[in-house]
């Protein structure tokens, strides 16, 4: 357990780091240029690829169950709750 | 309820009445009839952006006035209006009450409605729907401008007087067997947008309150010309709005508890969760209003703490989301209108979700401000989410209401076309955003990805269009000609219902 704690704050770091290190522009001396534009850009498009990742993710899922359970799937079966009777309704 | 229109009545029986089943009606006519009249100004904005240059709109005045009334109209005439109608029919019913807890205020509230609307339309003012200072204090016409802010205070008042009554309805006139835990998600979440209005209005009705004494010259809070301070507005208006933004979709959401568990014959996978990210909402909600103002001249500071305020709602909004997923999965499920509407409604949340999280990162926000991609956003929100979570309830308690069924053909195809609509629309205006595109635009330059952009926009548009006029005709035929409703199980799913239709029984239980 130790160790897979110890591997993600590895990671973290090496995600975190470059993403913040612009700033250090932000000193009272300057330590480096930097572009806000592509600055910017640069993370709109990370946060695009993360949006796309995770929308496939859980559009991919709504469409599969869509797909599975619906009632007409040739593997339907009545749900637990049907049977008793006891979904849905007043608390 | 739907006993109430199988025998007719004569009309006035209905419109002065204080019951909460016939002002649910009352609420929903109203809703619809400014839909229709708030969507006929979307397609006029449409139209008039199909090409570069004046096509149909005389002025860049009037251009102002249209797309002012139809965001207002449909934030304040429909939206709000529609919600009320859903909680005026199942709220009482669900909590076991034989009506709302304060019947007169409740008819008082719906008919503080019609003026309000009137004021709105008949000035047609033309500030946007912000009426931001110090255009709206040194400029804008009046009287439109003057009508616009009353329209506002009656409509204002009106939905605190409605929240009050919904708060009151569900805390103290519940049964006493029902503990809070009990109560069905839809009913909470009319109780926690009510709190949220309760808090969030009056600082609305203030500053409208400050807009109009500026107006008349005798104060001076927003006129820089007078010392006053525009921004403070923003910061009003915003406290109130942000906020407002989960009075409209926390409802919706409710709406869908109600819908997909009947719908996948199984009950919420968890309630708590849901009650807990309803709550969560509202409170994170009051914490992230200045994200609307990054671009006016906050501290670094300042907008890292909106900022946070704002991501703090991206947990709450995926407890809603991983929910419904969970509810259906190993489900049976029946795709008949409302689930669809209630399927696409999840979609369109989690895609307007995503597009909120960009806006929300301050870098982003100053690419994305004031462009065509926050007009894409909130409309992803207003309509992909907010309203078909409630065109699909429109569809669920149809047959309760009239006792008759509504075209099942027809409400599908509403849905597809109105699904394609959205996406055409409302996706295309975020890559306008991006294209640089900004937004209240009446005219603009002839870059070929510009007017391939908006002409796509528009064909979407006008697809929803022609689906509304479907939903319409549907409406207006079945209700007259529709094959009778099996009221006790009005879609064929077996399981135990509210029965809505026991509503004027004097006991609920």
């Amino acid at each position: 357990m130790r160790n897979l704690l110890g591997l993600f704050l590895v990671l973290a770091i090496l995600v975190v780091i470059p993403s913040v290190d612009h700033v250090f522009a932000q000193a009272d001396e300057p330590a480096k240029y930097i572009d806000r534009r592509v600055l910017i850009w640069n993370l709109f498009f990370k946060l695009m690829t993360v949006a796309f990742t995770v929308g496939a993710v859980v559009s991919g899922t709504l469409i599969w169950i869509v797909w599975r359970f619906r009632e007409t799937h040739p593997q339907a079966k009545p749900t637990e709750y049907e049977k008793s009777d006891t979904w849905g309704g007043p608390a | 309820m739907t006993l109430e229109l199988q025998k007719p009545r004569p009309i006035w029986q209905i419109m002065f009445s204080t019951h909460h089943t016939d002002i649910g009606l009352l609420y929903l006519i109203l809703s619809i009839a400014f839909l229709f009249l708030g969507g006929v100004l979307a397609l006029i904005i449409r139209a008039e952006l199909f090409f570069p240059g004046p096509q149909i709109i005389a002025d860049s005045m009037t251009f102002n006035r249209i797309f002012t009334v139809h965001g207002t109209t449909l934030i304040f005439l429909f939206i709000l209006p529609s919600a009320s109608a859903v909680g005026n029919y199942f709220v009482p019913i669900m909590i076991r009450y034989k009506d709302m807890a304060y019947p007169k205020l409740n008819a008082i509230a719906f008919w503080m409605i019609p003026p309000g609307g009137a004021l709105v339309w008949l000035g047609f003012a033309d500030f946007t729907w912000y009426a931001t200072p110090p255009y709206s204090i040194i400029s804008a016409p009046g009287p439109a401008a003057d009508m616009w802010i009353f329209g506002l205070k009656i409509l204002g008042i009106s939905s605190v007087l409605g929240a009050i009554n919904f708060i009151v309805t569900i805390m103290k006139c519940k049964h006493p067997d029902m503990s809070m835990g009990q109560i069905p998600l839809l009913a909470w979440s009319f109780l926690v947008s009510s709190m949220i209005i309760v808090v969030a209005i009056p600082t609305f009705a203030a500053a409208l309150l400050m807009l109009l004494t500026d107006r008349l010259g005798v104060s001076g809070f927003f006129n820089p010309a007078m010392g006053g301070d525009p921004i403070a507005y923003q910061h009003l208006f915003w406290f109130t709005f942000h906020p407002e933004v989960y009075v409209l979709v926390i409802p919706a959401i409710g709406m869908m508890y109600e819908i997909i568990p009947r719908f996948s014959r199984k009950p919420i996978f968890s309630k708590s969760s849901g009650i807990f990210a309803f709550v969560l909402l509202a409170v994170v909600s009051f914490s992230s209003w200045a994200h609307h103002m990054y671009a006016s001249g906050m501290s670094f500071t300042e907008k890292t703490v909106f900022m946070v305020g704002t991501l703090a709602a991206v947990p709450a909004s995926g407890m809603h989301v991983f929910n419904f997923i969970a509810t259906m999965w190993n489900g049976r499920i029946k795709f008949l209108t409302p689930m669809m509407w209630s399927i696409g409604g999840i979609a369109l949340f989690f895609s307007a979700g995503a597009g909120g999280v960009a806006n929300a990162a301050m870098p982003l926000d100053f690419t994305t401000h004031d462009t065509y991609w926050v007009v894409g956003h909130f409309h992803l929100f207003v309509m992909g989410t907010i309203a078909f979570g409630t065109i699909g309830f429109i569809y669920y308690m149809f047959p309760y209401v009239t006792g008759r069924m509504y075209n099942e053909t027809m409400g599908k195809v509403h849905f597809i076309l109105s699904f394609i609509g959205a996406i055409l629309v409302f996706f295309t205006q975020h890559m306008l955003g991006l294209l640089g595109m900004p937004r209240r635009i009446f005219d603009y330059p002839e870059i070929p990805s510009w007017i391939i952009g908006n002409q796509i926009a528009s064909v979407g548009a006008m697809i929803i269009g022609v689906s509304m006029v479907i939903f319409l005709y549907n409406l207006i035929y079945s209700s007259a000609k529709g094959k009778p409703a099996d009221i006790h199980d009005p879609f064929g799913l077996g399981g135990t219902y509210y029965y809505p239709f026991e509503a004027k029984t004097p006991h609920h239980n």
